[in-house]
């Protein structure tokens, strides 16, 4: 299969495919953006675009040059003419490549799940007008590419994801400090089993900054449901921990698994993060994206 | 080989096979994976049992089994046993007093003994002898002690048990003049417990006996109003000539005082009414006993101890009567070719103690022929007939095996278990490193993997 396939220039022909299946999509914010360069989102400042919205009269200071003068003419007074301007949203995907992504062994389902996110939805952003950039934190060797609105941009971001092997146990939290300074939309593709009460307190700081922080959280089938057959299992971010997953410790852990996930779920929403979970197999990566791509009634009635 | 304490042996080797069934059986951990939701499996230790084709550790299943076995079978007491002979004896002979002529028993053992015999020299007591018989016999001599064949023949049938595994047969062989002293009431009962003919050797008696027990006569030396008059008059007649003297002359030999041929190859008595008799002492503090015992006299009055005989008297001499409370009231002392004796009961003048018939009795006893004389006093031909008994010889079978034979390769073996015990460990050790090692290196390699 094409998708088992390692070789770097062989994955341009699953993104390929998955860049067509979602060209159409549009991503808007979820928010009224800040002003700044002309894009697609609406913005919170009034401009003077030829989106027309409301007269409001002349006050000392207005610029002279924004007086409707025909309506002046007809009715003698002053009004100055505003509309909606529209403004770009710089969106930075953080994509996890921490050695606990590298699961499942046999499929690597979790980081291929995570990668599809993450080239998707910077080209989702991307035809929308908006600066879109990549930062690979968690790894060895993390790699930050910055917002761009030009087109090669997908291209070397999928060049850099595909050049990543998952490993490494390094925290998330700081690199998303760094990679999400100056954007209005940052996505987090993990698994949170890192440092996920600190990844949570930067991006309630970015919420509360009137920022827009998404939370896809990746979870393996086999995280959820593992195999019965008795076995050691073993983190590979903290290989001291090793435990028996056997009949009854099997149970014990799919229900603290489960309730984990409920609690960050709760926690993440509850700080104002836009958190969805992605199930590896459970979702085409398309579907996964027009979830995560959808207004924010929309998502909801999803 | 048999084992005197089989139950060991198998009980070790019932362990021995479970410690190899235990090594067809290998606990470990199991199989190792990968999860990184690890952290949320509860932490409880685990492993899997699974039996294996071949036994895990060979060297330390086979040091474990080797422990077990040498101990277990050094707790069984192994013994080799020797190969039997058809027959074989056990030769009981007499050296107590009653021997006269120790060359002629000496001569009769060497006749008599075969290698493999066993051999029972005996007078008051019986001794195995071991060793080399042939050197022993050379050195037989007799005792001053009385014979007791009662206990002569029980040293046999325990040294009949000590032969059982060596021969088929037993014989009984008694070489002794079969003096009447040497019977007593339980020799009959004693004998029958070999289940055997008895090969009976007469040998060492002396021929002079009949005269001197023949003309018997008691000479009492002591004032008239003595009651031991009375009882000497009131006894049976003597049968030997004894003199007693009731009051012996300060600073003089009893035997100074009376006519040598009294005394010569009679008793002479040293009995005074009130002073101390002769070897014996004063007692610290005079004291009140209920009774007195001489032969097969028995005596039940209140007598007052003045006198007793210490520890230094009683050397070469031989206690005659005896206190209730064993300490003694008389002895006798050899003097070839009579004896005398020396008596501390006192005979009260008042009471009716003189007439009583057991206290005639114990002067009856006491005023008996010397001991050479009646040690040679040959039994009752009856008696010793009954000696001999019915039937063969006697089967092995109806001897009890020893209960404390001791087993030579027991400490050997035990050693060897203590040995394979340390090796054990030594080699468990050198067991785990290798294990270890792999289970440090596992993690590396899943991280690698």
């Amino acid at each position: 299969m094409r998708e088992a396939d390692a070789n770097p220039d062989d994955t341009y022909y699953d993104f390929a495919a998955l860049l067509d299946a979602v060209r159409g999509i549009r991503w808007p914010a979820r928010s009224i953006v800040r002003g700044g360069i002309p894009g697609g989102h609406t913005s919170r400042v009034w401009g003077s675009s030829a989106e027309f919205s409301e007269y409001r009269p002349y006050r000392q200071g207005d610029d002279l040059r924004r007086i409707d003068w025909k309506l002046f003419a007809r009715s003698d007074r002053a009004y100055i003419r505003l509309s909606n301007d529209r403004s770009i949203l710089p969106t930075m995907i953080v994509v996890d490549a921490s050695a606990s992504m590298a699961f499942p062994i046999s499929t690597n389902g979790k980081w291929r799940l995570a990668a599809q996110l993450g080239v998707a939805l910077a080209a989702v952003a991307r035809n929308g007008g908006d600066p879109v950039g990549l930062a690979l934190a968690g790894g060895r060797k993390p790699e930050l590419i910055a917002p761009r609105t030009r087109r090669s941009v997908i291209q070397e971001i999928i060049r850099a994801i595909s050049a990543t092997q998952p490993a490494g146990s390094a925290p998330l939290a700081p690199s998303i400090s760094i990679a999400a300074q100056s954007v209005g939309r940052l996505v987090i593709v993990s698994d949170f089993l890192g440092d996920a009460t600190e990844i949570l307190s930067v991006a309630s700081r970015f919420v509360v900054a009137g920022r827009e922080v998404h939370a896809v959280h990746v979870v393996a089938a086999e995280e959820i449901d593992p195999p019965r057959e008795a076995s050691m299992v073993t983190d590979p971010e903290a290989p001291g921990t090793r435990r028996a997953l056997i009949g009854e410790t099997r149970d014990g852990y799919v229900a603290a698994f489960a309730a984990w996930r409920d609690g960050l779920a709760h926690e993440f929403s509850d700080a104002g993060l836009a958190y969805s979970a992605a199930i590896v197999g459970d979702e085409t990566p398309e579907h996964l994206i027009r979830r995560l791509t959808a207004p924010r009634g929309a998502a909801a009635i999803a | 080989m048999t084992f005197l304490a089989p139950a060991f042996l198998f009980a070790s080797v019932a362990v021995a096979a479970g410690i190899v069934a235990l090594h067809f059986i290998v606990t470990r951990q199991p199989r190792s994976s990968i999860l990184p939701t690890a952290r949320f499996v509860p932490d409880t230790p685990a492993t899997t049992i699974a039996p294996a084709r071949r036994p895990s550790d060979l060297l330390v299943m086979t040091l474990r089994v080797l422990t077990v076995l040498a101990a277990g079978t050094g707790m069984a007491k192994p013994v080799l046993r020797p190969a039997r002979q058809p027959n074989a004896r056990v030769v009981l002979v007499d050296v107590s007093r009653s021997v006269r002529d120790s060359t002629a028993i000496r001569d009769s053992a060497r006749a008599v003994y075969r290698k493999g015999d066993g051999v029972v020299v005996f007078d008051s007591g019986a001794r195995v002898v071991a060793g080399s018989v042939s050197d022993s016999i050379a050195h037989f001599s007799p005792t001053s002690r009385r014979g007791n064949l009662s206990g002569a023949i029980i040293a046999a049938l325990r040294a009949g048990s000590g032969l059982r595994d060596r021969a088929d047969s037993l014989e009984l062989v008694i070489i002794s003049p079969f003096a009447k002293e040497e019977m007593d009431a339980a020799t009959d009962s004693i004998r029958r417990l070999w289940r055997g003919r008895a090969r009976l050797v007469h040998a060492g008696a002396s021929n002079s006996t009949a005269r001197e027990i023949a003309d018997g006569k008691i000479t009492l030396s002591a004032e008239p109003d003595d009651p031991l008059g009375i009882t000497a008059a009131l006894g049976p007649r003597a049968e030997v000539r004894a003199f007693i003297d009731r009051a012996p002359l300060r600073g003089a030999s009893s035997r100074d005082t009376v006519p040598g041929s009294t005394v010569a190859e009679g008793v002479l008595i040293d009995w005074p009414r009130t002073a101390r008799p002769r070897g014996a002492v004063s007692r610290s503090a005079v004291d009140t006993i209920g009774g007195i015992k001489a032969g097969d006299a028995r005596v039940i009055a209140p007598f007052e101890r003045r006198w007793i005989f210490p520890v230094d008297s009683l050397r070469g001499a031989d206690v005659i009567a005896r206190w209730s409370d064993g300490e003694p009231a008389a002895i006798e002392r050899a003097n070839e070719p009579g004896c005398s004796r020396s008596v501390a009961i006192p005979v009260a003048s008042a009471g009716d103690l003189a007439i009583r018939h057991d206290f005639v009795k114990l002067f009856a006893v006491i005023s008996r022929p010397c001991a050479q004389i009646t040690a040679v006093i040959p039994a009752d031909p009856a008696a010793v007939a009954r000696l001999v008994g019915n039937g063969g010889r006697a089967s092995r079978e109806t001897f009890q095996p020893p209960t404390d034979t001791r087993s030579t390769l027991a400490s050997w073996l035990l050693a060897l278990a203590i040995a394979t015990a340390i090796a054990e460990i030594f080699a468990r050790r050198g067991a785990r490193e290798p294990n270890a090692a792999v289970i440090k290196s596992s993690p590396r390699a899943a991280q690698a993997a």
